[in-house]
């Protein structure tokens, strides 16, 4: 279920990251920070910018639409008050997605902007840009047929195979479990929806009560997103450190 | 957005020198292509291609439109490059640089008007109803020889592409999905590769598939098209330097021993793909391919 990552395989950019999760695959290049515009200089802060590419086809309005959510997550993520007058650059491409995203009855920017949230931070996570907090992503879909048991992270072709969607979330939560981000459609009750941002909060969010070495070991191959950034973190860092390491 | 870093001075000269004395700074012969790497992805009609730390993915699509009215009988078939900034920080979205123009120019002469692919296998009811087949090419990482690196992973992904087929019952027709029927591949007439030249001194030196560094210093550089058969499918020469007739004819000797070697390349991935994807050995039952 963790989604499969590689830190900086872009030698040009000046940090980037590839994703993989079912069948999901994006690739994310951060480069920052840079020289700006004059018009686009802000004299307090860095100005981010995001472009969201398709596989297939230029962007459209949904790109638009997927570039103005991951800035305004994203900038409440980056210090960018730590540098002034520069620029981060941010390209999402996307690489492939799934033939049933299109046909699953969950709209399109839904069911990728999870995976583009997570990629723009392991990408952020691998320029080494100041950030205040990390942020994980999850999908929750709720089918009519079983209301009680919500998809958490499905694939296309389980929300494909589970009938008629009621409603579907994304929600993203910083490192102390606060909610950065909820995106919905469909119909549901607030009891429904609080229900899903509980099961979002178990799958994006480590346990609260146990201690940091500990729960490494009893999640082992990460049941939750934050033990698997924990773990993406920890290898990137051991294999910097190999040269000190080593000896 | 910032420029492209020029190269200083120094390493210009460093460059100069080096090849000078008949050495490249990565150590390659003059007429050596950087290590190429081929992947297909799950979907068919994907390619990646690495040479060296250059890499671009292509991609295939297609879709079912009203053909061009002028142009009844032939399917569409467009190539869409675009650089992002992922590639390098210079390129910017929505503005297209020279070489970005350079490329899809070049792409466009090399393989639409060379009649690569048969746009006529693509029409389904003359008039009504064709395929348009869409190449995006994404750069995703720049170190010089975009150019070989977008036609080969244009040409390799149309070749591991395979099109929905179609049964035509009078002004009726029905796509069949990869389920009901295996998909069919393209007609690919000829397979065109690019190799790049960039020439130095005065036309003494000829590099094949310079990376950045050495393109930004180079004086010119010479695009030839090619076929594994021979065939020459475009020259094109940008850059100010004047270069001699002669050395293009000596240039196209190297340019088709290039392209017999990556067109063996090529088709031995593909090769190792269809293997790959042939588990049980069915494939060639549920081929409705008929012999050409």
């Amino acid at each position: 279920m963790a989604p499969e990552v590689l830190l900086s395989p872009l030698h040009r950019a000046d940090g980037s990251a590839t994703y993989t999760q079912n069948g999901y695959s994006i690739i994310g290049a951060v480069n920052g920070p840079i020289e700006v515009l004059r018009k686009d200089e802000l004299p307090s802060e860095a100005t981010l910018e995001v472009h969201v590419r398709p596989a297939v086809g230029v962007g459209s309005p949904k790109e638009r639409h997927l570039e103005t959510l991951l800035t305004s997550t994203l900038r409440s993520i980056i210090l960018t008050h730590h540098l002034p007058r520069t620029l981060i650059q941010l390209t999402l491409q996307v690489r492939s997605i799934p033939a049933e995203d299109a046909i699953c009855g969950v709209s399109a920017y839904l069911t990728l902007l999870p995976h583009l949230i997570n990629t723009s931070l392991l990408s952020l996570l691998s320029s080494s840009i100041p950030l205040r907090t990390t942020v994980t992503a999850a999908l929750v879909v709720s089918p009519t047929s079983s209301p009680t048991m919500p998809l958490v992270m499905p694939t296309a072709q389980e929300i494909l195979r589970a009938g008629r969607i009621k409603h579907a979330h994304v929600f993203a939560f910083d490192g102390e479990r606060k909610m950065v981000v909820c995106e919905s459609e469909g119909s549901f009750t607030f009891e429904e929806w609080e229900e899903a941002w509980e099961v979002a909060e178990d799958v994006c969010c480590r346990d609260g009560g146990v201690g940091l070495g500990e729960a490494m070991q009893v999640d082992g191959q990460s049941e939750n997103l934050e033990g698997w950034l924990r773990e993406v973190v920890r290898r990137k860092v051991e294999g910097e450190q190999r040269w000190k390491s080593g000896t | 957005m910032p420029r492209e870093a020029e190269i200083s001075v120094n390493e210009r000269a460093f460059i100069q020198e080096a090849l000078q004395e008949k050495i490249r700074l990565d150590g390659r012969a003059f007429d050596a292509f950087r290590p190429l790497t081929l992947t297909f992805g799950d979907e068919y009609g994907v390619a990646d291609v690495q040479l060296g730390k250059t890499r671009v993915i292509a991609r295939i699509s297609v879709e079912v439109t009203a053909p061009l009215p002028e142009r009844k009988f032939d399917g569409i078939f467009q190539i869409v490059t675009e650089f992002s900034p992922m590639a390098s920080p210079a390129f910017e979205v929505g503005r297209p640089t020279d070489a970005e123009v350079i490329l899809s120019r070049i792409l466009e002469k090399a393989i639409r008007r060379s009649n690569a692919l048969d746009t006529e296998s693509l029409c389904i009811i003359a008039g009504l109803k064709c395929f348009a087949l869409r190449a995006d090419v994404h750069i995703i990482d720049h170190d010089g020889g975009l150019i070989d690196a977008s036609c080969i992973a244009v040409m390799a992904a149309l070749q591991h592409f395979r099109r929905p087929d179609v049964v035509v019952e009078g002004e009726k027709a029905t796509i069949l999905s990869a389920r009901e029927r295996e998909p069919i591949p393209l007609s690919i007439l000829h397979q065109p590769l690019c190799v790049t030249f960039s020439y130095f001194e005065e036309g003494e030196i000829f590099l094949v598939d310079a990376d950045l560094a050495e393109e930004q210093v180079r004086q010119a550089e010479l695009i030839i098209t090619m076929n594994q058969h021979g065939e020459l499918c475009q020259i094109a020469k940008y850059g100010g330097a004047t270069v001699d007739p002669l050395a293009i004819v000596s240039c196209t000797t190297v340019a088709l021993q290039k392209v017999k070697e990556l067109t063996k390349f090529i088709q031995s991935r593909l090769e190792e793909d269809a293997k790959r994807r042939n588990v049980g050995g069915f494939m060639a039952e549920l081929s409705a391919e008929n012999a050409r």
